[in-house]
Order: structure tokens, then sequence, then C-alpha cells
């Protein structure tokens, strides 16, 4: 069992996806702020797809 | 977003709220990658110490501007707003050393990302821990300064204790 191999593989995997969060917070606001309500529409889709009614809750930018 | 926060800085500026700044969801957001949040949270300190604050003169500033409510938001130029009053010393010290930022040309204040752990560290709701651990990760965090507000507010030990639990022993 090459356990300590698939640990290390893992690691830098979750260092890699760490980095990408981190310079995600580095953008500016006003592109986040665009991305939240993109967020806002997949929420409301997900919703919707789970037999939910929409809420149509989204800043409008 | 740009014109809500306008709309807020003219409540400042006609004497309706004392000082303010942006918390919650948004606060995170300034420091953070984007999580999902619906509404945009206003931290202000009344005009009057009064022991009961009364929103009643904002709600009538925006009702006279044409905004809608909706429970306990205004919409504000398409942006669901909360007033809260600061409800107690940590988060009226907040507003107090809140740091001015830029939204496009417009600017605002936002809670320092060392007040919002500490605020966050009281409500403690699920979804505060999750952003507390968002600021810890991605954001540069003054631990001098976060470690003197924790202790002046006896939150350090709850701090610890989430820290130890969640990162061992960071």
């Amino acid at each position: 069992m090459e356990k300590n191999k698939v640990n290390n593989k893992i690691k830098k995997l979750f260092n890699a996806k760490a980095r990408f969060h981190k310079e995600l917070a580095k953008i500016p606001i006003e592109e986040k702020i665009e991305m939240l309500v993109k967020l806002q529409e997949i929420a409301d889709d997900i919703r919707a797809a789970t037999g939910r009614i929409k809420t149509n809750l989204r800043f409008k930018i | 977003m740009e014109k809500a926060i306008k709309v807020i800085n003219e409540l400042q500026e006609k004497g309706i709220i004392n000082d303010y700044a942006i918390g919650g969801g948004i606060a995170v957001i300034f420091y953070a990658e984007p999580i999902l949040t619906y509404d945009l949270d206003i931290f202000f300190t009344p005009v009057e110490e009064k022991k009961l604050v009364t929103l009643s003169p904002i709600y009538n500033y925006c009702r006279e501007k044409g905004y809608s409510m909706d429970k306990e938001h205004i919409i504000i130029e398409g942006i669901p707003v909360q007033f809260i009053p600061v409800y107690n010393e940590l988060v009226q010290e907040a507003v107090k050393n809140a740091v001015e930022k830029k939204y496009k040309k417009t600017k605002t204040k936002t809670l320092k990302p060392e007040y919002l752990i500490a605020i966050m560290l009281q409500t403690f709701r699920p979804k505060d821990k999750e952003r507390m651990m968002k600021l810890i990760e991605e954001t540069k965090i003054n631990n001098k300064y976060l470690k003197k507000i924790l202790q002046k507010h006896k939150l350090d030990g709850k701090y610890k204790q989430f820290v130890k639990l969640y990162y061992g022993k960071k």
C-alpha cells in the first residue's frame, strides 16, 4: 500500500485549492459582487431543481 | 450596489444615522472569496443614545425616496439592506474602528476582519463559523490586534477552542 504517496498527492491538491481560494479573495470587490449575483442565481436554480419555489432573490447591481 | 451605498451615505450626511459600517456577509466578501449572502448589513450608531432605538427615521427617509420594505429589509436600488443599530460594546467599537473602502467611485466603510471574527464568535451560528474560517484562511489577520480585541471582550478562550477544533494546535 502506497499510503503516504497518495497522502502527499492529496496534500498537494488541497494546497492548490487553498491557493485558488486565496487568489479569489484578492480580486476587486466589484467583481466579487458580480460573482455573488451568479451564486444567488445558482442557489435559486438548485432550489427550483429540488422542487422548491424560486425566490428570485438576487442583487440588482 | 454603488447607488445603494450612496443612499446610505446620504442617511449619514443628513444626520439620520451617525456612524456606519458594512458588516455581515458583504463585509466578509471585501476580504475573502465571494460567499452566498442575500442582504447588505449596515451596522450604525444612532444619532441619539437612547435605550430604545427606533428605525423610523431611516424607514421614513427611504419610503419618501420610493424604496419598498420587505420584512426586515429596505430594498434600496435593488439591494435588500438591513439596518442594525450597534447592540453591544463590541459592535459599537467595531463601527468606530471601521476602515474606509471604495466601491467603484463611492466611499464607504467596512468592519475590520479582526472585529468581524470577534462579532462572529459572539453570534456563533454555523454560517458564522464558516465565514470565520474564510477570513482566517484567506486574508491577512493582524493577530496581535485580534488578540487584544478578543481579550477585551472575553472571547479569547472561545477563539482558542475554535482554532483548536478546526485547525489543531495552530
